[in-house]
């Protein structure tokens, strides 16, 4: 309750989000009301300003603290630093803001991006200097490359009257080395503008499409005393941006549609984010259409659902075992990453592209009705349109194309489902990959979300519904050590869903502080590591592209191979306070998954190190090491 | 680099032998869709072959690997672990395609 009338009275919540968050907590409407009264002399005591605008005084560190909370923030997560003294000052009588200490600024940031993404609330991330600042980056780039509203800050230690003096932890240009990575970044040129540019951060970050931003200043802004300036709630600058669709493109993508003889529809990441789920379900149904996905981030279409097609192997819309030559197709909230030459969607195909990132747009495939919109609004338009062209015959014909996108549906589950069919199934010490894949999806809650940075393996099995059932949060930047972080961010902001994190050994090992952050926090997520001690993609990779040289015939691989000594997960997980095991078979992966579960019951984390078969070409039983020893070379017993 | 940097830890994971599954499209892959593959004497299966697997890959990553039917089996259970559709006779007719040309006595340098 202090903490909701702190927001009160900073004016960070409403007076409906007052009385909605005291019954919320058990408080009835009535008391609820009776405490608001108590508490309104006060508030009009600081309403000199208009609505949402406070002239507040204080330190450089303060104001920021107060730009914070009106801009929604209730989570900050940082690392130590020295010169943000005044900031951690003003956070002792705030305590509507909750810092949260993170022993590394990736992992602290993939935490800070994993809240976002599964709570939609505002956040900032904060390092120390340019040198906390260059850990960080890497899940800038994620975020980036993620589109995820995520605020990063860090002060330049050189301060305002020595700057340029290649100074300790300087860098010249702090705020440009992020350029390429964020859509906005500033530097504060006075102390009283550190309000106002966290404002444009969130503000950036926060208008679609979302993306990182980055706000710095120098040191001494910080200390800075009687600091006066104006701190504005987010609601006040945010420009709300919500697009409806061209009308005129509308009606052109809804006769494509209902005129096509196979639509397709690919979904995207937007969907999620708009929780427009639903939506895209609606409008597949009432055209019968053929339901695929891209690589993204979440599961944005319920896997169960009789138009789901499944995912093309290859990427390209020409490795989807069906449909095979679509007509029309259409991506929606879908950014379409490629990484060779072919488009995803052929040319041969019509392409109705609806998405609110209107810059990627046209650049590979080319399109031939654009929808730039919010895929909430534009779904519901487009919807609209198709039913006011439907008629008896396309009805006809939207039946017969669902019946046939059904039975197909049923022929892939019964295919899918022969993964337990492989002769190696209840091998032992190490296990098959998909097994523990198996296992863990016939032991998951029906609603929980699976965090996955185990981005080799095959995620089969577990038949996500973003309506209700399993979620999921996979990557789509790809600078590792995101997985645990990110399961962490996710549990602080769904603490009544399971929360599974799958992660490969080399993944894991970028970026396990996380794990502390679990432990302290009470964040009860099982960790389950795929270890198979080896780099197994690049493996394979290399060898594809060296076939039949020096590395196969001589089996020397220099790049691939993490054993000798193996590491062992679930000791570097006891050294963070998280309790763990090593998992050689499947028995022992049963009886482990009920530990775990029972450990998450009552409150903890729990890690299970699962040992995984090594597979693919040219694996040797004990592959070989670089003899590097310089054991040799020691002439001194030190 | 930073690409090649980062991609070891795609793995940490048990892997495949072939690079495929489907939500983790890799660079590559899609170069592979175009690629001619040589080295696969006719002999019963490997229209089917052909037909299936050289939708993601290209044929690189075969020629240094040498297994028996079961072996091979196990490779092609995997990949529909990673998105594949096959029925079971299609798998063992790949399988046994592999075994032939790809077998443990198979010449490795067959091509």
């Amino acid at each position: 309750m202090r903490e909701l009338v702190a927001r009160y009275l900073s004016r960070s919540i409403s007076r409906r989000s007052f009385l909605k968050g005291l019954t919320t907590a058990g408080v009835s409407l009535g008391a609820a009301k009776g405490i608001l009264e108590s508490i309104v002399p006060a508030a009009h005591a600081q309403a000199a300003a208009p609505e949402g605008i406070k002239v507040f005084q204080g330190t450089g560190g303060a104001c920021f603290a107060e730009q914070l909370i009106a801009s929604g923030v209730k989570y900050v997560f940082g690392n130590s630093a020295s010169e943000d003294a005044q900031f951690y000052e003003a956070l002792v009588d705030r305590p509507q803001l909750k810092y949260i200490l993170s022993p590394h600024e990736g992992p602290g940031a993939a935490m800070a991006a994993g809240y976002v993404k599964a709570s939609g609330e505002p956040t900032i991330v904060m390092q120390a200097a340019v040198v906390g600042l260059m850990n960080a980056m890497g899940q800038m780039y994620n975020a980036f490359k993620e589109q995820t509203p995520l605020v990063f800050y860090s002060y330049r230690t050189d301060q305002t009257r020595r700057a340029g003096r290649d100074g300790f932890e300087e860098v010249a240009n702090q705020e440009q080395i992020v350029g390429p990575l964020t859509k906005y970044s500033w530097l504060a040129r006075r102390a009283d503008m550190i309000p106002e540019t966290l404002r444009r951060a969130f503000k950036a970050a926060w208008t679609p499409p979302y993306g990182p931003t980055y706000a710095s200043w120098h040191s001494d802004f910080n200390d800075e005393t009687g600091v006066r300036t104006e701190i504005i709630t987010q609601q006040k600058v945010d420009p709300r941006m919500r697009v409806r669709p061209n009308p005129a493109e509308v009606e052109r993508a809804a006769k494509l549609l209902v005129e096509a003889r196979m639509p397709l529809l690919i979904v995207g990441d937007e969907l999620y984010n708009t929780k427009s789920v639903a939506k895209a379900v609606k409008l597949a149904e009432l055209l019968g259409m053929p339901v695929t996905q891209a690589r993204q981030m979440y599961a944005n279409f319920p896997q169960s659902h009789h138009l789901w097609v499944g995912t093309p192997g290859a990427g390209t819309l020409a490795s989807l075992t069906y449909p095979k030559e679509p007509d029309v197709v259409f991506s929606v909230g879908n950014k379409l990453q490629h990484n060779g030459p072919s488009p995803i969607v052929p040319r041969s195909a019509k392409f109705i592209d609806m998405r609110i990132d209107s810059a990627s747009m046209g650049n590979v495939i080319t399109t031939e009705v654009p929808l730039v919109a919010d895929v909430a609004y534009g779904l519901d338009d487009l919807t609209a349109a198709v039913e006011g062209l439907m008629t008896a015959s396309i009805r006809k014909r939207v039946e017969e194309r669902a019946q046939e996108v059904r039975g197909f549906g049923e022929r892939a589950r019964g295919m899918r489902a022969l993964v337990v069919k492989n002769p190696d199934w209840n091998r032992n010490n190490p296990m098959l990959s998909d097994r523990l894949t198996w296992e863990i999806a016939q032991f998951a809650d029906p609603d929980a979300i699976i965090v996955h940075e185990a981005g080799s393996i095959g995620l089969h099995s577990f038949g996500f519904n973003p309506l209700g059932g399993r979620e999921l949060f996979f990557y789509y930047g790809a600078h590792l050590g995101s997985g645990v972080g990110t399961a962490a961010g996710v549990k602080l902001a769904r603490p009544n869903q399971q929360v599974i994190c799958l992660v490969g050994d080399g993944s894991f090992i970028f970026g396990p502080t996380a794990l502390w952050n679990m432990a302290r926090l009470e964040l009860p997520v099982i960790t389950i590591v795929y270890n198979n001690h080896a780099y197994s993609g690049p493996h394979s990779r290399v060898i594809e592209k060296t076939a039949g040289g020096r590395m196969v015939q001589t089996g020397q691989f220099y790049h691939d191979y993490l054993g000798n000594p193996d590491m062992n997960m679930a000791h570097i997980a006891k050294g963070f306070g998280v309790d763990g095991e090593v998992v050689e078979s499947p028995v022992q992966l049963k009886a482990a998954l009920a530990r775990a579960r029972k450990a998450t019951v009552e409150g903890r984390p729990y890690l299970i190190d699962a040992q995984v078969a090594r597979t693919g070409v040219a694996w040797a039983e004990k592959p070989w090491v670089p003899p590097i020893r310089v054991a040799g070379e020691r002439t001194r017993k030190v | 680099m930073k690409d090649a940097i980062r991609r070891p830890g795609y793995t940490g994971v048990v892997l495949a032998f072939l690079l495929v599954f489907p939500l983790t499209i890799l660079s590559g892959v899609a170069h592979a869709q175009q690629a001619k593959p040589t080295g696969f004497p006719d002999a019963p299966g490997r229209d089917l072959l052909l037909g299936r697997c050289f939708q993601c890959h290209g044929d690189g990553i075969w020629r240094d690997h040498r297994q028996d039917q079961r072996g091979w089996e196990g490779v092609l259970y995997r990949m529909v672990g990673r998105g594949a559709l096959w029925t079971e006779q299609e798998i063992g007719t790949m399988a046994g395609y592999l075994a032939t040309v790809r077998g443990t006595s198979t010449d490795k340098t067959q091509r």
